[in-house]
Parts: structure tokens; sequence; C-alpha cells
């Protein structure tokens, strides 16, 4: 018993050597997905916050009272979007498609004399209709602004009906100019703010919460399925064989191989968290316990994929196909490469047949959601069923011999 | 008689319909190299992978110091060593690195790995390049490290499975060398190959192997003796039918110690070819037949081979 473990940890170590002198596997383990969760975090930061995005909004301002001069000013003091003069024929022509600015706003000449007498307003807007992410998004706070300027227009209806109530003698013209002024001064201070709030108190979200797992996962796997290759390789270039002519169990060479890959996926894991955290500020949540649990886990469900690949594959070069295959769907379906939220019912029903969605439930229920220990529990449980039943297949139908 | 340390009996494994090694017998001496000869497919890797308990047989016994590789493959996986047609090491690994994790599977630690390994690398002469890549040797080199990987347990019985595949003149030497070394140390040494001067040079007793069978075994005196001892003389006569005819008579002549026919040419052996070629060529022409060719030859395991299967050894 104790010479086999001692053999089962020779083959271990040797494996560890191997792997550690391979540039190529460091390449396809760290430096990979580093680059790739480093380009996404940055490029999707915007579509996830919308802290950075920033665009052009063309404005013809036809009126020369001081409500429209106000609304322009305001729009101007959003850090998130340009203003830019235009006359109204340049901004009727977004209507047409192919411009290079998604949206312009056109302030009609009575803007200013409607709102001061209490009378409703409206204001045009044009929007290429070819426009992404930019167009919706420059609507939003062009709503949010405008809507201020309704709430002067109400408070100034508002006023005006008081003080005839008060006084039918007052100047309905002087109580409305008065209102206005005083409603546009209140907005210009925006009395109701909102703080956004996650899990670990008052923060802003950091892309690299959502990246850094989904990647990390992906990458686990695409780790595995060398490590898959690597042990057809050993069959095809007569190493397991001289092995199985050794005396040393079937049981300890496979346990060798598996419990270097396992420390491998790790270690892999583990150091693209460490990165993610010490360099890019990515959230750990409050259970490092919990977190830990998550890793073990969702490495060992990967190890035993692996050797469930390897079983599968009859050649290295199908062990590759069928991997690359089986992992981008898994990845796609299993949310690595965009959260489970934000896509159909039935998509994040069907994405939990793959390992990526239950350990990205787990890692993301703790970074994201703030869920404690116990709360992973039934994800971590779902792993170790699912690694378990790779283990049992592939450990069943792995040919040690060449056929 | 030195005993035999193995022993094979009626060896058959079977895939499907197709017979690799079919009935297959034999015996090898303790302090013996022992040759299997045959052409690529002869079922020779096959039997090795019998003895060496990678595969088991369809049918069949084999008996390594008396241990079944059947029903005991764990036990003769401790006294033998196997050197396979493969590089079977890790090529960015060193030598001494892959030295060392094969010496730890066969239960080596401590000095005692040490003092193996530098043994087997001064053994093979490669000590002065221990701590390079295997990658990075010459296909000799990684031939003798593949070698050496072999004996870090001083197996009983070695089994080298065409261990000079691809590498130049000067490293088969030092292989060559090598398996003496080995055999006068007392290991017991099978050696598979399909170039017959390696079996002539090296081996005390050899099998040649055809079709998953051995169709001739014995020491290489014996199995010249076959063709016969002085030679044989082949002959394209004609018409054809006379062959046939005459091989009894011919069978009679001076020296003449079989005769054989395949078509139209003739096989005669002989204990001195230059005293029967005479009566031979007279008995001919008074028959009636007529000499196409004539070739005299000396007797070779080649020719031996041809002789008992009809084709060329590296067909």
């Amino acid at each position: 018993m104790m010479a086999s473990l001692r053999k089962l940890r020779y083959v271990a170590a040797k494996d560890l050597l191997i792997i550690a002198k391979d540039r190529g596997s460091w390449m396809t383990l760290l430096v990979t997905p580093l680059v790739v969760i480093v380009v996404t975090s940055f490029a999707l930061a915007p579509v996830y916050r919308g802290g950075s995005l920033h665009a052009t909004l063309l404005v013809t301002n036809n009126d020369r009272g001081s409500i429209g001069r106000s609304l322009v000013d305001t729009l101007k003091t959003n850090a998130n979007m340009s203003v830019q003069p235009a006359s109204e024929a340049e901004s009727q022509t977004l209507k047409r498609g192919g411009s290079t600015y998604a949206l312009s706003l056109v302030i009609p000449a009575d803007f200013s004399s409607r709102v001061m007498a209490g009378q409703s307003s409206a204001l045009t807007v044009y929007e290429d209709p070819n426009s992404t992410t930019s167009g919706p998004f420059l609507k939003g706070m062009l709503n949010g602004t405008v809507n201020r300027f309704s709430a002067v227009e109400v408070a100034t209806r508002v006023a005006v009906a008081e003080a005839q109530k008060a006084n039918p003698a007052a100047s309905t013209a002087a109580v409305a100019g008065n209102a206005s002024a005083a409603a546009t001064a209140q907005m210009a201070d925006q009395p109701i703010k909102t703080d956004v709030r996650t899990a670990s108190g008052l923060k802003t979200l950091n892309t690299f919460d959502i990246q850094t797992p989904g990647f990390a996962v992906m990458f686990l796997l695409f780790g595995v399925m060398i490590g898959a290759e690597g042990l057809l390789e050993e069959r095809d270039k007569g190493t397991l064989g001289r092995l199985l002519v050794a005396p040393i169990s079937k049981t300890s060479i496979m346990g060798g191989k598996l419990a270097a890959q396992f420390a491998v996926s790790i270690s892999q894991i583990t150091l693209l968290f460490a990165i993610g955290h010490f360099a890019f500020g990515m959230d750990l949540g409050n259970s490092l316990l919990g977190l830990a649990l998550m890793v073990t886990m969702t490495a060992f469900t990967a190890t035993t994929f692996g050797l469930l690949l390897a079983a599968i594959a009859r050649t290295r070069r199908q062990a590759s196909a069928i991997g690359i295959l089986t992992i981008l769907l898994m990845s796609a379906l299993g949310g690595s490469w965009w959260p489970l939220d934000i896509v159909p019912d039935f998509m994040q029903k069907l994405g939990h047949i793959t390992i990526n969605a239950w350990a990205l439930d787990g890692i993301r229920g703790l970074i994201l959601h703030g869920e404690g220990f116990s709360d992973i529990l039934p994800q971590a449980g779902v792993l170790f069923i699912y690694g378990s039943v790779c283990f049992i297949i592939g450990i069943k139908m792995f040919r040690f011999r060449n056929a | 008689m030195p005993e035999s340390i193995v022993t094979a009996d009626h060896l058959v494994k079977r895939y499907g319909e197709l017979a690799a090694v079919d009935g297959v017998s034999f015996s090898i001496a303790e302090g013996q190299i022992f040759g299997f000869l045959g052409p690529n497919g002869a079922g020779k890797t096959t039997t090795i992978s019998i003895l060496s308990t990678y595969l088991e047989p369809t049918s069949g016994e084999a008996a390594i110091d008396g241990i079944s590789v059947i029903r005991e493959p764990a036990r003769v996986r401790g006294i033998i060593g196997l050197v396979p047609q493969e590089i079977a090491l890790y090529p960015t690994l060193s030598a001494l690195q892959n030295l060392k994790f094969y010496g730890r599977m066969y239960g080596l630690s401590g000095e005692r790995l040490e003092r193996r390994c530098r043994d087997v690398l001064e053994l093979v002469e490669l000590w002065e390049r221990r701590d390079d890549r295997v990658e990075r040797f010459s296909g000799g080199m990684k031939r003798r490290i593949n070698l050496g990987a072999g004996l870090l347990h001083h197996p009983r019985f070695l089994l080298l499975d065409e261990p000079t595949v691809g590498v130049d003149p000067q490293s088969r030497e030092h292989i060559f060398d090598t398996i003496f070394k080995i055999r006068d140390a007392g290991t017991t040494i099978l050696y598979t190959s399909h170039y017959m001067e390696e079996v002539e040079l090296l081996c005390d007793r050899i099998a040649i192997m055809d079709r998953g069978r051995v169709i001739a075994d014995g020491t290489l005196k014996e199995l010249l003796k076959m063709l016969g001892e002085g030679g044989v003389i082949e002959l394209e006569v004609s018409p054809p039918g006379c062959p046939a005819h005459l091989e009894d008579e011919l069978a009679r002549q001076e020296a003449v110690t079989s005769v054989r026919h395949e078509g139209n040419r003739l096989f005669i052996s002989s204990a001195d070819s230059a005293r029967s070629l005479a009566p031979v060529m007279q008995k001919l022409a008074g028959a009636g037949c007529q000499v196409a060719s004539l070739e005299l030859y000396s007797p070779t395991l080649e020719k031996l081979f041809i002789h008992l299967t009809g084709k060329e050894l590296r067909e």
C-alpha cells in the first residue's frame, strides 16, 4: 500500500516536472487566459456598468430662452456625453441612417416660453436606425435630463394654479417665471441621487468580477484537455506501456496522473484569481472558505472531465477536436463568456448541463452576490457528483493499451 | 546444459480471425542471448508483449524463472526488463531524470538509485550528457538511454525489441557492446530483429518467425545446416515438370543432402557443392532438362529464410 502510494507520488511528480518545463503549457494555462480576461474586462466594462461609455449628442437649439439654454448646459455637465451644436438639417440626417452620430436633439423655438407659461412642450429626437450601443445609452441619459425639465414644467404649472387659488388677481406670467426659475435652480442640485450597493458594500461593479471566473473556468477545461492529450501521447509513444510492464499498478499510474492534473488545475485557477484580485481589484467575496471549496470542486470535476475525454478519444487529434468543440460549447452555454442572468430562461436551464454553469453559479454567487459557505454547498455538491460520474465512466472506458 | 529460465508453450494470440501468434513454443537457457528473427508482422513483438505481461495470450502458457506470466504477472514484472521498439522516454526530461523515474518504478531509491543510474549511464557511455534533455540527443543516444532504462533494476531476463532501429553504425556498435556486457553480467536476453547480421552476431540461439509461427529454431550452425553444410546449388530448369521428376534421383548424387523444388527452380543442399555440381548437371542433361541459370552459394540466414518461406526476409 505504502509502495503504491509512493509510486503514485513519483508519477505525479514526474508529470508536474514535465508541465513545469513546458512553456507551451504555461501559455495555455496562464498567459492566454490572463490576456483574454484583461482585454474582455476592459472592453466590456461599459456594457456591464455603463461607467465609461462615451457618446456625442448633436443638439440644435432653436430656443433663445433661458430654459433651452439651461437644458443644453445640463446636458453638457454629463461626463459620459459630449454635446455638439448642429443645424436642424444636420440633426435630421440621422434618421436616414449611416451617420457617425447615434442621436440628435432639436429644441423648438418656443420651448422656454411654453415651459415658463406652464404649458407642455415637445422636444424632437432623431435616432440613427443603425446605432447599436450608444443610441440606447444616449437616449437613457437624455431622458433622465429631460425628465428633470418636465419636473420644472410641472412645478411651474402647480405654482401658477396655487397662486391663482390664493389670489385670482395675481399675474400668471410673473408667478410662472419665478416658479420655473426657482425649480430650474433646484433641479440643478439633483435632490434625489442613487448609490449602487452590492454584497461588499458601497462599490462600483468591477468587470473582472464577472470575466475572471468565467474565463478561468473555460481555460481550466482547456488545461485538462492538454492533460488528456498528454495521457494519450504517453500511450502512443510507449511510455505508458513501459510502465504497465513495470511493478506498478494501473491505479498508481492513473492516480498519479490525475493527482498531477488536479494540482495543476487548482494552481491555475488560484493564480488567475490571485492576479485578478491583486492586479485588477477583483472581489473575492466574503467567504474564502467557500471560494476554496468551489475552486477545489471545479478543479476536481475538470480533471475527471479530462479523463473522460482521454477515454472517449482514440487519438490525440480526436481529443483535441472533441475537446475544443465541447469546451467552447460548454463555455457559451454555461456562462463563461457572459453571465447567465442575461440569457433567456430556457438557455439558463440548458446551460446547467455544463460544468461551467455550476462552477460559476457558486463562484459568482460568492463574489457578486455576497453568498456564504452554506449557500454554495448545493453547487459544490452537484460538481462533486458530476466529477464522480465522469471519473467512473472515464476509468472504465480508458484503454491503457493501444488497439 | 544450463537450465531454461524462459519457457513458452503453444502461445496463441488472436485478434478476431487473425492469429498474430500461432502456437509459438521455445525455451531460453539462462545466460543466453536468444534471437527472434523475422520480417515485420511475423509476431515477434506480440510474443515479446506476452512474455513481458503487456498482453495476455489467447491460449498457451509462458513462464519466466518458473513464474507464470499469465497467473502471476506482477511477480514477473519485478524480474524482467523491457526495452520497447519505441523510444519510451520523456523527451523534455533529462537522461538522468528519465532513469531516476524508471528506477523508482522498480522500487529503487536513495543511494542505490543514484549508483544504479550512474552505472547505467556509464555503461551506455552517456554519463557526461546526463543532464541534457533527451529530446536534444541523436537517435542513437536516445536508443542507448532507452536500453539503459530497462537495466536499472538488474533484471534476470531482458527483452529487447528491435533496439537498433534507425541508429547509425557507431551507435549500433555501442549497443552491441552493451548487450554483450549485460549478457556477461548474467542477464538472459531475448533479442528481436529483422536484421539477420545482428542476430548472427549476437545470438547464441535463434528462432526464425513467420506469420506468427516459429519455423526454425536452433544455434546458427544448426540452422544453416538445414541448407546443407557445404552450400546450396540453385538452378532454374526447363521444361516445366522437369524438377519434380528428378528430385529423388538428384538426392542420391554425391554429397547431396536434400533437394527441393519450387516451380521450375531446384534447390539442392550439399555437404560439398563443388563435388555435387558435376553429377547433378550430368543427371539433368541426361534427363533432357535444360539449365537456364545456376547459382552456388554458402548458407546464410537470409537464404535459409527464403528456403523456408519462399520470400525475402525484408519483404
